[in-house]
């Protein structure tokens, strides 16, 4: 994979660039030495194993100073969870579950039904673990080309007692001068790859030969059509009265809750591949997999206000 | 119009990166002539582009991406937004034009390389720019930015040649004052998407486009040929070896170099450097790196890693931009941040605000949000005694209140006091 990445067409290539942006997100991921607690945000998508590729770079031959965090909606795909551990296990950090499950259980989070999306109740539960743990800095694979509420994010965002990100008290950043001060009971969420495309990710991908779930690759999958979009079919999505099930080569371009996370149609089998494909993409990775966005244009930010990633 | 029809998909992808920010005043244009980047570059999405059918595009409302600023119909913050060309990938600090966020202003031109000032030619009379348009291009300066004037609006006074020349000579009039150089002037309109990406207006016009300009504009100089300074961020440990990691911010290293680790200066042997922990021949600025060094040196975190000539100081002039709604006042002390170091600083006297309306200096015993001023400023602990001019890595730093822990203040060294 690695020599062929190398022998990609010259256009492609942009080593200059990527080079420029994972010196940008090590020097970031460095700054993060100055907190007591910080823990990585890791579920085992692709943003999040470029992160932890990243960190393992910026601390070499060290271990990175920070746990890694999953909130566990319990809707994960399998292959996703059984990657997370396995990276877990392969760089030697502890990793740190929680689920919204439990939040469910202890009565912090009420779910209108066993299927609906669990999305905005990670919120909760991440909040939930943060004070378990008295993380500091919560370390994300959020990117600001992702959204539009994104693209107003700061580097090192500042979060209140309750989590909240407030727009309009951002903080100023400079020359990547961060200010990492915060007071009792606050803490900061850092995104190290705010400045990279799903593009410059998938170039990364493929340069650095980082592993990723099969599900980002062609599969033959079972799925409705519903609303212009493709449904997965599984036990806790199964189709609607009317709706015929196809097998459909699919790959996913994210991978976040099932209950609202749809593939596309795609027969790229490798990272190379799905960087071509990313390239004359007509849809946002949002607008094509997420129905949770779609809703009011400013679903995002009224769930970043309320603590959500 | 059909949007499936306008929008193929096309985006493009090169390992050229420039980043610039936008300035405008309010109603000049500026989200129209960046959202008409985005449209024509075809990098827009079909989702993100949904409701942008008809006549009369609403190109700003691609910009805006908050609820507030839809409600109000104004943009309250820096936002970052991503395109490309064949040759070249660009990053937009898109900052906003009301003179009360200029703050942000000075945030967005922190982290770019050129400038886009967009003025209205409409709103030029007999020669005399806007107060907004004068403090864009001295924030400009300030940062040591390069310069786009894009003179937006040709359309409505007929492509007029002698208008384009009176705001080209009024905008120089002020570059001299300030003493800018690297200024490119196009004639565009925004709405009507010509000399943007694509040609289109007059015939006394042969120069480059917008993008085209965007695409050439000489960068920021190139820093591997200045001073090496190599901030420490932290320690590492491979064995009994100790690591020294920290971003280039200028210059260039490699093993067996004649090095001065600070802030004592002392002499030291670059042994080996190392980038995602391998071994590499030569490291340059903006990597991120850890070196070792022959020598056992007391060189903590906050310390640099300096070329032979460096020198510190506990004193320095300064031009200040205050960021915080908290104003300044004689008693207060505050955090201040150079490179990787923190330190305690005092501001002992403001020698003047500059008013940027109209480029006066004005004497003040306060510094309120948005004011720029020169300062005289001490550090308790000796700081690398660059200047902005020459190192702008090192010669940047910023200023925290203890107390409430904002970012008070935006700092370019001018002078060292000995």
């Amino acid at each position: 994979m690695s020599g062929e990445a190398l022998q990609a067409p010259a256009p492609l290539t942009a080593s200059a660039r990527l080079d420029r942006l994972e010196a940008e997100a090590v020097y970031i991921l460095r700054e993060l030495s100055f907190y007591k607690r910080p823990a990585l945000m890791f579920s085992g998508g692709k943003d999040s194993a470029v992160l932890l590729h990243l960190a393992m770079k910026a601390f070499a031959p060290s271990k990175p100073p920070f746990a890694l965090l999953h909130v566990d909606t319990g809707h994960n795909f399998p292959e996703v969870i059984a990657f997370r551990d396995k990276r877990a296990e392969e760089t030697g950090l502890k990793l740190i579950v929680r689920s919204v499950e439990d939040s469910i259980r202890r009565g912090s989070v009420r779910v209108a039904s066993e299927t609906a999306s669990r999305n905005g109740a990670q919120a909760v539960t991440l909040l939930e673990a943060q004070q378990e743990f008295e993380f500091d800095a919560l370390i994300g694979g959020a990117r600001r080309d992702e959204e539009k509420a994104r693209a107003k994010e700061r580097v090192f965002s500042h979060r209140d007692a309750f989590g909240a990100w407030r727009p309009r008290a951002q903080r100023p950043e400079l020359w990547g001068l961060y200010n990492r001060h915060i007071g009792v009971g606050e803490n900061m969420r850092v995104f190290p790859i705010s400045n990279w495309t799903e593009a410059d990710v998938w170039a990364y991908i493929a340069r650095e030969n980082i592993e990723l779930p099969e599900l980002y690759y062609t599969h033959d999958r079972d799925v409705v059509r519903r609303e212009g979009l493709l449904f997965p079919v599984t036990a806790i999505t199964p189709p609607q009265a009317g709706e015929s099930i196809e097998r459909v080569p699919v790959r996913f371009r994210t991978v976040g809750d099932i209950t609202c996370t749809c593939p596309v149609e795609s027969f790229a089998a490798n990272a190379e591949d799905v960087l071509l494909e990313t390239l004359t993409a007509s849809v946002s990775e949002r607008g094509a997999t997420r129905m949770d966005d779609r809703a009011n244009a400013a679903a995002m930010e009224r769930r970043k206000l309320e603590g959500y990633f | 119009m059909d949007s499936a029809s306008y929008f193929p998909p096309a985006q493009n992808w090169s390992g050229e990166q420039v980043r610039f920010m936008t300035a405008g005043s309010v109603d000049d244009g500026k989200s129209t002539l960046i959202g008409r980047l985005l449209l024509d570059s075809k990098v827009l999405m079909l989702d993100q582009a949904a409701g942008l059918d008809g006549e009369d595009i609403d190109l700003a409302a691609l910009t805006d991406g908050l609820e507030a600023e839809r409600a109000q119909g104004i943009t309250i913050d820096v936002a970052y937004r991503y395109f490309a060309t064949p040759r070249t990938s660009f990053i937009i600090a898109d900052s906003p034009g009301h003179e009360q966020y200029t703050r942000n202003m000075v945030t967005a031109a922190s982290v770019s390389d050129v400038a886009v000032i967009v003025i209205d030619v409409a709103r030029v009379e007999q020669g005399q720019l806007k107060p907004q348009t004068r403090r864009h291009a001295a924030v400009a300066a300030l940062m040591g930015l390069n310069i786009i004037v894009a003179v937006n609006k040709m359309d409505l006074v007929g492509w007029s040649q002698a208008r384009f020349d009176e705001v080209r000579a009024a905008f120089n009039d002020v570059a001299g004052i300030l003493n800018i150089k690297n200024i490119a002037f196009v004639p565009v309109s925004a709405k009507r998407g010509e000399n943007i990406v694509n040609r289109g207006g007059p015939d006394w016009y042969n120069g480059p486009t917008l993008i085209e300009l965007l695409e050439d504009t000489p960068r920021k100089t190139s820093l591997a040929n200045a001073p090496l300074r190599l901030p420490v961020q932290l320690l590492l440990r491979d064995g009994d070896i100790r690591l020294y990691a920290g971003r280039i911010e200028s210059g260039a290293v490699k093993p067996g170099d004649k090095v001065r680790v600070g802030p004592g200066a002392f002499a030291a042997t670059v042994a080996q450097v190392r980038i995602g922990g391998a071994g590499v021949a030569y490291a340059e600025a903006g990597a991120s790196v850890a070196v070792e060094l022959a020598e056992d040196r007391d060189l903590a975190q906050g310390g640099v890693i300096a070329d032979n000539d460096v020198r510190y100081a506990r004193r320095v002039v300064a031009d200040l931009c205050w960021l915080d709604e908290n104003a300044w006042t004689p008693a207060r002390r505050y955090r201040l941040r150079q490179g990787a170091l923190e330190t305690q600083a005092l501001i002992e006297n403001v020698r003047f605000v500059r008013d940027v309306s109209n480029l006066d200096n004005v004497p003040a015993n306060e510094l309120k949000l948005n004011d720029i001023a020169s300062v005289q400023l001490a550090a308790r602990d000796p700081i690398l005694a660059d200047l902005f001019a020459e190192l702008p890595g090192t010669g940047a730093f910023v200023l925290f209140d203890p107390d409430t822990n904002q970012t008070a203040a935006a700092g370019m060294i001018r002078e060292i006091v000995q």
